[in-house]
């Protein structure tokens, strides 16, 4: 009975070094600073790789996906240890099997012991996922269940090595104890400290865009032009580039805030809604509805940050009522923030919001979204999700004359 | 014989656990020296003023030594062109000259004046900002004004150079447009040079309806975007 139920551990530490190995691969291909697609799926491999926004997408481009992004790019996944950790729980399990130790209580101790790691690292990971971001991942799930049941298998292991009445001269081994054990733990933190010293040293250089990609011709814009996105009034002058109805914006403003970066900086957004009703840029409208919710932050620069916290809030929906019905996102704003009534859609507004874009085509930014100037440096595009606070961080610390950087 | 199979399976899977990520992270610091390598790839385009098809090299040609004239161009520079100078730097009969805005009707409009009066009304003043308000991409808002041929050649020149800062007046008071001055041009043509023929009734206009004799429409300043890079 106990031989099966160490199999079982075996089996499903197997299922978790597969699942955690596809989520670092994953992350791992993203440190090229390119776009890919993810493995969404419980058969990874069988399915390929996709690039549609998923719960998938969600986890792995939030702060809960790596810690110490501060020092690394990206940060150091948190599928490496647990991937390094079901390796572990792998080989563990077969000592007890090829020695015949899975009868011993004390090794069936430590199993329950060593099981329980991920299964509570799976609980504390599902509900940030469930709770905080909203998301299921399939991955995730694949580890979450590994977890569980590798821990059930590992807890009626105890429990029939408990129950088991001693077998002396059975030709089974007499337990050691808890100092038979010694090795098992160091043995532990080298299984999860190896992977990721590995993974640290593969990283590649990123020291060539640490200052940025480029910079504001024209940083000076009007006043007028831009609205305050709140941080702290004597932080790092930052202009985002942005649309009220662009989900990429969304999320870097969510990754801008969960890393506590924003408190450093000065932020103010300039409205460019890629939404051909106001932007002759765009030869079609990417976001129906932009420059009316644009609008009504330049009418109330006071009520900007709620108006832009709603729009984010309810993008699809103001996109699909434009979409429907033109005019829609205008009364949905006005409905929303009373205050707008008869600003939005006026001439003198309009005239403010192109004044805005006529500032981007002053500084020849690209008419894309979002974009972040720290400084008057841009942030490149490529560090705006996993590379956030590693490139922001090294942008904030570096001299002011530090200027330019990559191109 | 136990220990040797417990260390090639500790041995399997401690390297499996180790290399692939190594191998993983280095394979991605590959392709990333790869791609800055290479030529970059498209990118998106990059943000830039209006270009629109009837800016053809002779229409620009003209534009342009029009707006140097006119003190656009280059900073420092008179502000307006009277007619004998609109005249000349643009090198154009003035019904040419009007043909220049043909292509601009949709972005154009023609504000009416009462008989010997320089002041926007409340229609006029609704036309300018709507007009004025739907900039877009274009670079240069042309104020071209004009008298009909009562009273004398030179008091119609003044009056039309009225019509003009009316208009330029308007703009300075209710938009806080810093660029106002390298976009709006004035042009006053009074009744000497390219005088609007009834073509124009049918533009958006101030006047009202029965406003659509020939003296009508020159008391008039003509105001358009033009969406032309130079």
């Amino acid at each position: 009975m106990t031989r099966n139920l160490t199999l079982a551990t075996i089996a499903f530490a197997l299922f978790g070094v597969f699942f955690a190995s596809y989520a670092t691969l994953d992350f791992a291909n993203h440190l090229d600073r390119q776009v890919h697609g993810i493995h969404c799926s419980f058969l990874p491999g069988v399915e390929t790789a996709s690039s549609e926004s998923s719960g998938c997408q969600v986890t792995l481009m939030s702060r809960y996906s790596s810690v110490f992004r501060t020092k690394l790019w990206g940060g150091l996944p948190v599928s490496l240890p647990g991937m390094g950790l079901f390796a572990f729980l792998g080989f563990w399990g077969a000592f007890l099997v090829v020695t015949g130790r899975h009868t011993q209580r004390s090794a069936a101790f430590f199993t329950l012991g060593a099981w329980a790691v991920p299964l509570l690292t799976s609980c504390v990971m599902g509900y940030l996922a469930l709770v905080e971001l909203d998301a299921a991942c399939k991955l995730c799930i694949g580890i979450y269940s590994s977890s569980t049941l590798g821990f059930a298998a590992a807890a009626a292991l105890a429990w029939t090595a408990w129950k088991r009445p001693p077998a002396f001269g059975s030709g089974t081994q007499e337990d050691p104890g808890v100092r038979g054990l010694a090795f098992a733990p160091p043995l532990a933190a080298v299984f999860v400290a190896l992977p990721i010293a590995a993974y640290v040293a593969a990283m590649p250089d990123y020291s060539a865009y640490e200052a940025g990609c480029g910079q504001l011709a024209h940083p000076d814009a009007p006043a007028d032009l831009l609205v305050s996105l709140g941080g702290s009034a004597g932080g790092h002058p930052a202009i985002e580039v942005l649309d009220p109805l662009c989900p990429s914006c969304k999320g870097l403003e969510s990754r801008l805030s969960a890393s506590g970066l924003d408190e450093q900086l000065s932020r103010r957004a300039l409205l460019f809604p890629l939404d051909d009703a106001c932007n002759w840029m765009v030869t079609s409208s990417l976001h129906p509805g932009a420059c009316a919710v644009s609008e009504a932050m330049l009418c109330e620069p006071d009520q900007a940050r709620a108006i832009l916290a709603w729009a984010f809030e309810n993008q699809p929906a103001i996109t699909s009522a434009e979409r429907a019905t033109e005019g829609a996102a205008a009364r949905m704003v006005v409905e929303q923030f009373p205050d707008v009534r008869g600003c939005v859609g006026s001439a003198r507004i309009g005239q403010r919001l192109n004044r805005g874009l006529r500032w981007a085509v002053s500084n020849q930014i690209p008419v894309l979204t979002p974009q972040l100037f720290v400084d008057g440096r841009k942030v490149c595009n490529e560090d705006t999700d996993l590379g956030l606070e590693y490139t922001l961080t090294r942008m904030l610390a570096a001299p002011a004359a530090a200027q330019g950087g990559a191109q | 014989m136990k220990l040797p199979i417990v260390l090639v399976l500790g041995a399997l899977f401690l390297t499996t656990a180790t290399a692939l990520p190594f191998l993983w992270v280095k394979q991605a610091g590959t392709r990333m020296v790869q791609l800055s390598a290479a030529e970059a790839p498209p990118t998106a385009a990059v943000a830039e003023a209006a270009n629109a098809s009837y800016c053809t090299p002779e229409l620009k040609a003209v534009l342009r030594r029009v707006l140097q004239s006119c003190g656009l161009l280059e900073a420092g520079g008179v502000r307006g062109c009277q007619p004998a100078d609109a005249r000349q730097v643009a090198s154009l009969a003035g019904a040419d000259f009007n043909a220049l805005f043909l292509p601009m009707a949709d972005r154009a409009g023609v504000i009416q004046f009462e008989q010997n009066e320089g002041v926007l009304d409340a229609s006029d003043q609704a036309l300018v900002d709507r007009i004025f308000a739907d900039q877009r991409g274009a670079s240069y808002f042309f104020v071209v004004a004009r008298s009909s041929p009562e009273g004398s050649v030179r008091y119609n020149r003044e009056l039309s150079e009225t019509r003009a800062n009316a208009v330029l007046a308007h703009l300075r008071a209710n938009y806080q447009d810093p660029d106002l001055d390298r976009e709006v041009g004035l042009l006053w043509l009074g009744e000497e040079f390219a005088q609007l023929d009834q073509q124009f009734c049918a533009w958006q206009r101030s006047g009202g309806e029965s406003q659509c004799r020939t003296a009508d429409l020159n008391r008039s300043a003509f105001i358009a975007w033009i969406d032309c890079q130079l």
